[in-house]
């Protein structure tokens, strides 16, 4: 197995999941407010773009701006002194994207279920809105957050379009473990490709049961706290 | 030490001035008043719009057309494009229900809107006297889930208590209270009803408490403003506002007196 694919992948999933946390949970709290009219909807849209776009299409388009074709990317490539495409920082860049419906989608449910009378009873206190999101939706949403951010790196660990397209296959930089996979059945070595796609596989299965075995973590959840009232 | 001065002598003469205009489900409400005394309270029966009123002080509703003042400061002049957020209002409020944070125990949620420096020693004797007003020593450290509804109710009539005696500014906040007292026992609510007024009447905190309860109004001692149908009826001391309302409830009583048992 690709020991160097496996730690790369890693790399990345922690960092696109480390990045979309800190970006998502004001954007997602944002677009549960309901406020912001048609802005609100192409913003949503934009974010839900990934879901249903075929992957070659993003890391195309990606390719493309970072690339020297384009003035962003002439820019980009003056700022770092080499081009984002085929580096591990482009990378991070297109899985970012790529997995933002997946951390922004669960938060913004979270937070819609919680009850706005609590985000009343706050600002009726006198907490500043920063306040009231972090003391009292946040812990509410927190099952949530968990979702987000295993979904998130999942879908990072499992990304394979986006990474060729944009990454090429540079080991040790671009090389992540679908890739790895892919090459190693393109060279008909099977008993390689059983190990690495078991490891994918227990990526996705520990995951999910991280989801599914904490209800502790769905009890606090302002849907659940308000029904054992 | 210096003899305790009642709030009235330090109020201002206008605590709270209300105009205002919104149509919310099927009542209109078209009210104006203004309040001078310590506590008021907004009494009607269900559906004449007295919560829509508190809550359009407290910031959480839009209406059509009002001008709100608290002393000199402009809360709302929708004229003028003016509504202050909520949370920058010198007003603190509790609603009709508890909503406590689930995972913040009792001390926590009552604490939670206090003023001061929360890790100050004043504020943690604060908030201990407050739990003892409302007697809730007992369940300082409970979460709000393993709380009976009265308990419930309680907690967060004294956070807003605890919170609103802590703000500062020039006049401090006015509190207001959304049914305070409904779901207690009798005997617990005359008890804090009394206490209540007394500590906050100390601390110069003016109240405007909603209820369509008799017997609390007269507990309280409050200053009335009636409510039917959207509209002001009367503003008076209880004793005058509520007359016809008191004597329907003796005559009750007195019906139940005389019943054979």
């Amino acid at each position: 197995m690709d020991f160097e694919a496996l730690w790369l992948t890693l790399r990345l999933a922690v960092g696109t999941t480390a990045i979309l946390l800190v970006a998502a949970l004001p954007l997602a709290w944002w677009i549960a407010s309901g406020r912001g009219g048609a802005v609100r909807a192409l913003v949503q849209a934009v974010v839900a773009l990934p879901l249903v776009l075929p992957p070659t299409v993003l890391g195309f388009y990606l390719l493309i701006a970072m690339g020297p074709l384009t003035a962003p990317g002439r820019l980009l490539m003056r700022v770092f002194g080499h081009p984002l495409a085929f580096s591990f920082s482009g990378l991070l860049v297109g899985s970012v994207l790529y997995s933002l419906p997946f951390a922004v989608q669960p938060l913004v449910a979270g937070f819609s279920a919680v009850d706005r009378g609590y985000v009343e009873a706050a600002a009726g206190l006198g907490a500043r809105p920063a306040k009231v999101f972090l003391s009292v939706v946040l812990p509410m949403a927190r099952a949530s957050v968990l979702t987000s951010a295993v979904l998130t790196f999942t879908h990072t660990v499992g990304e394979f379009g986006v990474v060729l397209m944009l990454g090429g296959n540079i080991p040790g930089s671009t090389r992540t473990l679908s890739i790895s996979l892919y090459d190693l059945v393109q060279d008909g070595n099977y008993a390689a490709a059983d190990r690495t796609a078991l490891v994918l596989v227990g990526f996705a299965v520990v995951a999910l049961l991280a989801i599914y075995l904490l209800p502790s973590m769905r009890k606090v959840d302002g849907r659940q706290a308000d029904i054992v009232r | 030490m210096e003899g305790r001065r009642t709030l009235s002598d330090k109020l201002p003469a206008k605590l709270l001035t209300v105009r205002m205009k919104h149509r919310v489900g099927t009542v209109s409400l078209d009210v104006e008043f203004a309040l001078t005394k310590p506590w008021t309270v907004l009494f009607g029966p269900s559906g004449s719009g007295k919560t829509t009123v508190l809550r359009t002080i407290a910031g959480f509703v839009r209406p059509e057309e009002a001008v709100i003042m608290r002393g000199a400061e402009v809360l709302v002049d929708s004229k003028a494009r003016i509504s202050l957020p909520a949370y920058t209002r010198p007003v603190r409020s509790a609603g009709q229900t508890a909503r406590l944070f689930p995972q913040m125990t009792v001390r926590e949620n009552v604490a939670y809107g206090v003023g001061w420096d929360s890790k100050s020693e004043a504020a943690r004797g604060l908030v201990d006297e407050v739990l003892k007003l409302f007697r809730l020593g007992v369940t300082t450290e409970s979460l709000p889930r393993d709380l009976s509804g009265g308990e419930q109710q309680k907690v967060s009539v004294a956070r807003a208590v605890a919170s609103a005696v802590t703000t500062g500014g020039s006049d401090g906040a006015l509190l207001l209270l959304d049914e305070p007292f409904a779901g207690l026992d009798m005997r617990v609510r005359d008890e804090l009803a009394v206490e209540l007024k007394e500590w906050l009447g100390e601390r110069k905190t003016p109240v405007l408490s909603v209820t369509h309860d008799v017997s609390e109004a007269f507990l309280l001692g409050a200053e009335v403003i009636k409510l039917r149908d959207g509209r002001v009826v009367q503003q008076g001391p209880v004793g005058e506002a509520l007359r016809e309302e008191r004597h329907r409830l003796i005559e009750h009583l007195g019906v139940v007196d005389q019943l054979p048992g």
